[in-house]
C-alpha cells in the first residue's frame, strides 16, 4: 500500500471515529503504538467533547467550587452540599439538547432519567426536578411538535418515576429554531446517616456488577454525536436514539438505595453517555485500579451485538456497581425483590490496565487514565471581553425602542400583547402536565417564581430556582453570565431563602469559532465572579458545545439551578414565604432597587431593535443587594414579592395581579426610558400597611451606606392595574389574567 | 404457536386517542368517517395445536389483557 | 387500634406519602408488599396509594389488580374492612372489579396536575368524617371515569357516587371523581388527600379522609 493510500485510509478512519490528526498523534504517543481494534471506538467516545470536556476543561478548573459545606463537587456523578443537621443534598443539571431535537419525547424523557440516575448514584433519594427549555419561534418548522413532545416526555418520565417537577423556565428565540435546549435538573436528599456514595472503584478482587435493563443497540455513538454539529437536521442520525422506561428506573432507584443503605455496595456509577465504556474506564481511573471485564457476560437484549456495540450502547436504566464478593448474594436478593437482575461482569484488579475479554479472549488492554485524565485539552482561541451594546448616556435617543414604547395610547394594549405572546404568557399549560406534588413535600409549586419543598426531618424549607436569561446573554455575554447567578439568587432571596450553591449547564455553539469561545469564557467569568461574590459555590454542571446547525449557532446560553435554604415549618403557625402574587387590598407597594444597568431588554428584541443599555453590574454590590432583599423578605410584614425581570416593571406588576387584585401605582418610566425596558436589579414588595413603618425602618437599617434605593409605588387595589401620573392608564385585572392565561397549546 | 390479540375500545366508549388521530387526519385533508385506536399483542404460546392455543389466548385475555367494560378483542393465529 | 395497611406494588410512588399521612393523624401505618398475603383480622383498614404501578403499562391498574396481595384485599373487603384506593389505587380497584367502572385516558390526552373542588354525593361508611365540599390536588393521566349508561343512574340512585368534581378536569362521566361499592366499605377517589394534610401543602381537607379511619 502506498503512503498516500495509507494516509487516506487513516483520514477516513479518523473521520469515522470523529477524531482529529492531532488527537491521533496524541493517542499513538500515549499508547506507544498505533491504536487497534476496539480501541478506536473507546477513544472516539471518551475523547469526545461530551465525555472529555476537552474545549472547556482549562476554563472550568477556575470555577469557584469550594466551601466548607461542599462535600463533593466536580468529578463525581453530582455535587453534594451539606445543609447541617444531618441533611445533605445532591444536585446537578444536564443538557439533552441533541437527542431532544431528533426525537423530542424520548430525548427529553431520557434526559430526565439520566439526571435522576446521577443523583441516586450518589446515594440521594431524588425529591425534586426542574427543567430549562429553550425553543425556537413557535411557528418555525417542527417547533410545535418539538414543544409538545418535550413537555410530554418530561412529564411521562418524571410523573411515572414519582419525582415532582417544582420549577422551570421556558424561553423562545429564533436562534433555537434548529437546535432546542432541554436542560434537566434533579435534586436528591440524604437524610441523617444515609451514606454519600462515590464512583471511585476500589478493592482488588471486588466484583463489577451490572444492574438494570439489558443492553441493546440504542444510542451507539451517542456521545460522539452530541459532540458534533447538526448538518442535515438530524433525520439521518435517528437510529442512535435511546428509549427510556421510567417504571424500570423507579425499581432501580428503590433497589440501589436499598443496597447502598445496607452498606453492601462499594461504588456506583450510572451508565450514561458512552455507556459501559465511560462508566467502567472512569470508575477504574478514579480509583487508580484496573478492571477485568467479560463483555460476553453483559446481559443483552439483542444477541447479535458486537463487543464494540456493547461497549458504546446507551441503553437506559443501567448501573455499574462495585461489590465485595461476600456481599454479592445479599445484593442480588435485594435487586430480585425489585424484579431486577444483577450480573457480575468482571472484577477489580491491581491495574493499571482495564482488560476487556470476549469469550475468554483478551481483546483490549489499556490504561484507563489515557482515555480519561489524559484526554486532550484544547486551548481554543478567544478574545478579551469588551462590553457590548452600551451607549454612553441613557438620555440619548439611541437608547432603545423609543417610538411606540414611550407613552402613547397603545401602551395598555402593548402590555396585553406581551402577556398574550409566547414570550410573556403563562407556562401553566406546560407545568400542569407535570406532577408537582408527589412526595408530599411541595410548598411552592410551579405557579410561584421559586419551587419550595419541605425537608421532612428538620422541617426546613429548600428553595429551587433556575436561571440564565438568553436575552441578557444576547445583550452582553459577561453580564449574562453574572445574571445567570444574580437573578435566580435574587428570586430566592425575595422569598427569604439564603442562596447556597449553583449547578450549571453551559449551552454553546461551535467552540472552534473564536466568537463563541470568547462568549463562553466571558460568561463563565461573569458567572464565576458573581458566585464568588455571593459565596454560592458552583458544585456541578455540564457543558454542551456544538449547538450549531448548518453554521447557525444558538444564543450562547448559560443555564443555572440554584438551591436556597429557608426557615423551618414546624407547625400550622409557621410563617410561609411571601407569595409571587398580590394577597391583600391596601398592601403598600415598594420597589427596592440597586439600579446598576438599564437596557432595552426583551421588548427591544420583540420590536427588532438592536440592544442597547447603560451601566455595568458590580458583583459585590449585587451580592449586597441579594442579602438586603433576603432580610427584607423574611419580615412578616411582607406578603408578596417579585423580582422585576423581562419586560420591566409593568409586566412584573401585571403578573402579580390576580383575577380580583390589582394595583394603583404612581410610576412613570424615567425620562427617555420606555415602559418595558429592564433594570438590573429591582424587586417589588407588597407590605402589610399596618406594619409598613417597622419594615421601612428595617430597610433604613439594612441599606445604610449601600447603593440601594427604595421607592414607594402605590398600593394593592381592587379590579385593575392603574398607572397614575402624567400619562395615566389602566387595565382591568380580568383582562390581564385572560391575556396571560391564554392557552397556546400546540397540537402538532 | 403465535396468537395475535387485537384489542380495540368499544364503539360506545369515547376513544380520545382515536378521535385525536382522526381530527389530525381530517385536518390534513384525508377523508374518513372514523378512527379507533387500540393495541396489538403477540403471544408466543408453547402450544402446537390451534384450538389449544386459542383457548389459552382467550384465558389470558379474560385474565388481564382486555377490560370488558371498555374494550373488545379478537384473536388470530399467526403463521 | 389495629394498623392501617398501605399497599406497595412495583412502581407505586405515593406509598410513602400515604404512609406518612396515616401516621400524621396518629394512626399506625403498616406496609403490605404486593407479593404477600395478609390476615384481614390484623388490619383496621387498607389503602391502595396512587402512582404508576407497573408503569401504567397495558392499562393503568390492570397488572397490579392481579397481584397476590389482591386476594387478601378481596377477602378483607368482603368482610367489611374499609378499603380506600387513591388515584392509581382507584384504577386498581376498578380493574379488580371491586368497584364499578373504569378510568380511561383524560379527554385532553394529557396528564393533568392541579387543585380541584369536589362535592360529596354519597356517603362511605368508613369515611363519615369527611366534609361536604373539599379542595384537593389531582395528578393523573387516566382519570376519565366511565361506566355504561344504564349503570350511572343506578350508581346515583344507590348513593354509590361518592364525589363529583365541581369543574370536570378530565371528561369523567357526570364529573364523577369517586365511587363506592354496594356495601360502601370500598371507596375509590381520583384526587390525592395525602397531599392536603397541612397548610403548607396548600390545604388541609385531606386530613379527614385519614382521621375518619380512627372512628
Amino acid at each position: 500500500m502506498s503512503k498516500n493510500n495509507e494516509s487516506k485510509n487513516l483520514d477516513e478512519k479518523l473521520k469515522h471515529y470523529r477524531l482529529s490528526r492531532e488527537e491521533y498523534e496524541r493517542m499513538t504517543s500515549l499508547l506507544g503504538r498505533a491504536p487497534q481494534g476496539v480501541e478506536w471506538a473507546l477513544f472516539s467516545a471518551l475523547w469526545s467533547e461530551h465525555c472529555s470536556y476537552k474545549s472547556s476543561r482549562v476554563h472550568l478548573k477556575n470555577l469557584f467550587s469550594q466551601s466548607p459545606h461542599v462535600l463533593v463537587s466536580f468529578g463525581e456523578n453530582a455535587g453534594v452540599f451539606d445543609l447541617g443537621q444531618g441533611e445533605r443534598i445532591a444536585f446537578k443539571m444536564e443538557s439533552h439538547n441533541h437527542p431532544s431535537f431528533i426525537e423530542p419525547y424520548e430525548g427529553a424523557a431520557t434526559g430526565v432519567g439520566g439526571i435522576l440516575r446521577d443523583i441516586f448514584a450518589m446515594g440521594a433519594r431524588p425529591i425534586a426536578l426542574a427543567n430549562y427549555l429553550a425553543f425556537g419561534d413557535v411557528d418555525a418548522n417542527r417547533m410545535s411538535t418539538l414543544i409538545d413532545g418535550v413537555v410530554r416526555g418530561i412529564g411521562g418520565y418524571g410523573n411515572c418515576v414519582g419525582v415532582p417537577t417544582i420549577t422551570g423556565q421556558t424561553e423562545f428565540h429564533r436562534s433555537y429554531n434548529k437546535n432546542i435546549l432541554v436542560n434537566a435538573l434533579a435534586l436528591g436528599l440524604f437524610r441523617e446517616g444515609e451514606p454519600v456514595m462515590s464512583a471511585r472503584a476500589n478493592g482488588v478482587g471486588n466484583l463489577i456488577v451490572y444492574v438494570g435493563a439489558k443492553t441493546g443497540k440504542d444510542g451507539v455513538h451517542g456521545a460522539s454525536m452530541a459532540s458534533e454539529s447538526f448538518d442535515t437536521g438530524g433525520e439521518s442520525k435517528k437510529p442512535t436514539i435511546q428509549k427510556g422506561d421510567p417504571f424500570y428506573e423507579k425499581l432501580l432507584i428503590e433497589g440501589c438505595l436499598e443496597v447502598m443503605r445496607a452498606g453492601i455496595v462499594e461504588a456506583v456509577q450510572d451508565m450514561g453517555a458512552a455507556g459501559l465504556t465511560s462508566s467502567s474506564f472512569e470508575m477504574a481511573a478514579r480509583g487508580d485500579v484496573g478492571f477485568k471485564l467479560d463483555l460476553d457476560k453483559v446481559p443483552l437484549r439483542d444477541s447479535t451485538m458486537t463487543p464494540e456495540e456493547i461497549l458504546l450502547s446507551e441503553s437506559q436504566e443501567r448501573m455499574l456497581l462495585i461489590v465485595r464478593p461476600e456481599n454479592f448474594e445479599k445484593l442480588k436478593a435485594v435487586f430480585s425483590r425489585w424484579n431486577l437482575d444483577a450480573e457480575p461482569i468482571g472484577a477489580v484488579t491491581k491495574g493499571p490496565h482495564v482488560e476487556l475479554f470476549w469469550h475468554g479472549e483478551l481483546m483490549c488492554r489499556i490504561d484507563p487514565k489515557i482515555l480519561t485524565y489524559q484526554a486532550p485539552r484544547h486551548e481554543r482561541p478567544f478574545d478579551k471581553w469588551l462590553p457590548r451594546h452600551r451607549v454612553l448616556n441613557i438620555q440619548e435617543p439611541s437608547f432603545g425602542p423609543d417610538r411606540g414604547d414611550r407613552f402613547d395610547q397603545q401602551t395598555p394594549n402593548e402590555l396585553l400583547n406581551i402577556l398574550t405572546s409566547p414570550l410573556g404568557s403563562s407556562r401553566a399549560w406546560i407545568y400542569r402536565q407535570y406532577d408537582q406534588r408527589v412526595g408530599a413535600k411541595t410548598i411552592f409549586d410551579c405557579d410561584e417564581s421559586v419551587g419550595v419543598v419541605r425537608l421532612p426531618d428538620s422541617g426546613r424549607q429548600l428553595g429551587l430556582v433556575l436561571g440564565g436569561r438568553p436575552h441578557v446573554m444576547r445583550f452582553d455575554a459577561y453580564v449574562g453570565g453574572m445574571d445567570s447567578v444574580a437573578y435566580p439568587a435574587l428570586e430566592l432571596a425575595a422569598k427569604g431563602f439564603r442562596p447556597l450553591a449553583v449547578t450549571d449547564c453551559l449551552n454553546f455553539g461551535n467552540p472552534e469559532n473564536r466568537e463563541i469561545m470568547t462568549e463562553f469564557v466571558a460568561s463563565l467569568d461573569g458567572m464565576n465572579e458573581l458566585a464568588r461574590a455571593s459565596s454560592t459555590p458552583i458544585i456541578s454542571g455540564n457543558v454542551s458545545f456544538y449547538n450549531e446547525t448548518m453554521g447557525e449557532n444558538i444564543t450562547s446560553t448559560v443555564t443555572t439551578g440554584l438551591v436556597g435554604l429557608g426557615d423551618p415549618i414546624l407547625d400550622e403557625s409557621s410563617h410561609l414565604p411571601p407569595r409571587s402574587s398580590f394577597q391583600s387590598v391596601r398592601d403598600e407597594l415598594y420597589i427596592v432597587e440597586s439600579a446598576q444597568l438599564i437596557f432595552t431588554g426583551l421588548q427591544g428584541e420583540r420590536r427588532d431593535h438592536s440592544p442597547s443599555g447603560q451601566g455595568d453590574l458590580r458583583a459585590k454590590e449585587v451580592a449586597e443587594f441579594i442579602q438586603v432583599v433576603r432580610h427584607l423578605s423574611l419580615s412578616r410584614a411582607v406578603r408578596s414579592t417579585r423580582v422585576v425581570g423581562k419586560f420591566g416593571l409593568p409586566y412584573a406588576l401585571a403578573r402579580m395581579c390576580t383575577a380580583q387584585l390589582g394595583a394603583r401605582v404612581q410610576w412613570q418610566p424615567p425620562s427617555k426610558q420606555n415602559w418595558f425596558s429592564e433594570t438590573l436589579y429591582q424587586v417589588v414588595f407588597a407590605v402589610d400597611s399596618d406594619r409598613s413603618f417597622e419594615w421601612r425602618e428595617l430597610f433604613n437599617k439594612l441599606a445604610a451606606n449601600l447603593n440601594i434605593n427604595i421607592v414607594r409605588l402605590g398600593e394593592v387595589s381592587d379590579g385593575s392595574l392603574a398607572f397614575e401620573g402624567e400619562n395615566r392608564w389602566s387595565v382591568p385585572t380580568v383582562k390581564l389574567r385572560q391575556a396571560y392565561e391564554t392557552p397556546w397549546e400546540f397540537v402538532p | 404457536m403465535k396468537v395475535g390479540v387485537k384489542i380495540l375500545p368499544k364503539n360506545e366508549v369515547l376513544d380520545s386517542q382515536g378521535r385525536a388521530v382522526e381530527n389530525t387526519l381530517q385536518h390534513h385533508g384525508h377523508k374518513l368517517s372514523g378512527c379507533r385506536m387500540g393495541r396489538y399483542v403477540v403471544l408466543d404460546l408453547n402450544e402446537t395445536e390451534k384450538s389449544r392455543a386459542l383457548a389459552r389466548a382467550t384465558e389470558i385475555c379474560e385474565f388481564v389483557l382486555y377490560n370488558p367494560l371498555s374494550e373488545t378483542y379478537e384473536l388470530e393465529v399467526l403463521p | 387500634m389495629k394498623p392501617v395497611g398501605v399497599v406497595r406494588f412495583l412502581g407505586t410512588n405515593c406509598d410513602q406519602d400515604v404512609f406518612d399521612a396515616v401516621a400524621a393523624v396518629g394512626l399506625k401505618p403498616k406496609w403490605l408488599w404486593y407479593q404477600d398475603q395478609f390476615d384481614r383480622r390484623d388490619l383496621a383498614a387498607v389503602i391502595l396509594p396512587g402512582g404508576f404501578s407497573y408503569g401504567d403499562y397495558l392499562r393503568s391498574g390492570a397488572l397490579a389488580a392481579r397481584a397476590p396481595v389482591m386476594k387478601s384485599i378481596l377477602d378483607a373487603a368482603n368482610h367489611g374492612t374499609p378499603v380506600l384506593g387513591i388515584c392509581n389505587g382507584f384504577q386498581i380497584l376498578c380493574e379488580a372489579h371491586l368497584l364499578p367502572g373504569v378510568l380511561l385516558k383524560n379527554d385532553s390526552l394529557r396528564f393533568r396536575d392541579g387543585w380541584v373542588k369536589l362535592r360529596r354525593v354519597g356517603e362511605a361508611s368508613a369515611f363519615c368524617n369527611v366534609k361536604e365540599s373539599v379542595h384537593l390536588p389531582i395528578a393523573h393521566g387516566d382519570g376519565r371515569y366511565y361506566v355504561e349508561e344504564d349503570q350511572v343512574k343506578q350508581l346515583f340512585d344507590d348513593g354509590r357516587v361518592w364525589w363529583r368534581y365541581e369543574q370536570n378536569p378530565n371528561g369523567s362521566l357526570d364529573s364523577i371523581a369517586g365511587v363506592l361499592n354496594d356495601k360502601k366499605n370500598i371507596a375509590g377517589l381520583m384526587p390525592h388527600p395525602e397531599r392536603a394534610m397541612f397548610s403548607y401543602m396548600g390545604g388541609t381537607d385531606g386530613r379527614d379522609f385519614f382521621t375518619s379511619l380512627a372512628l
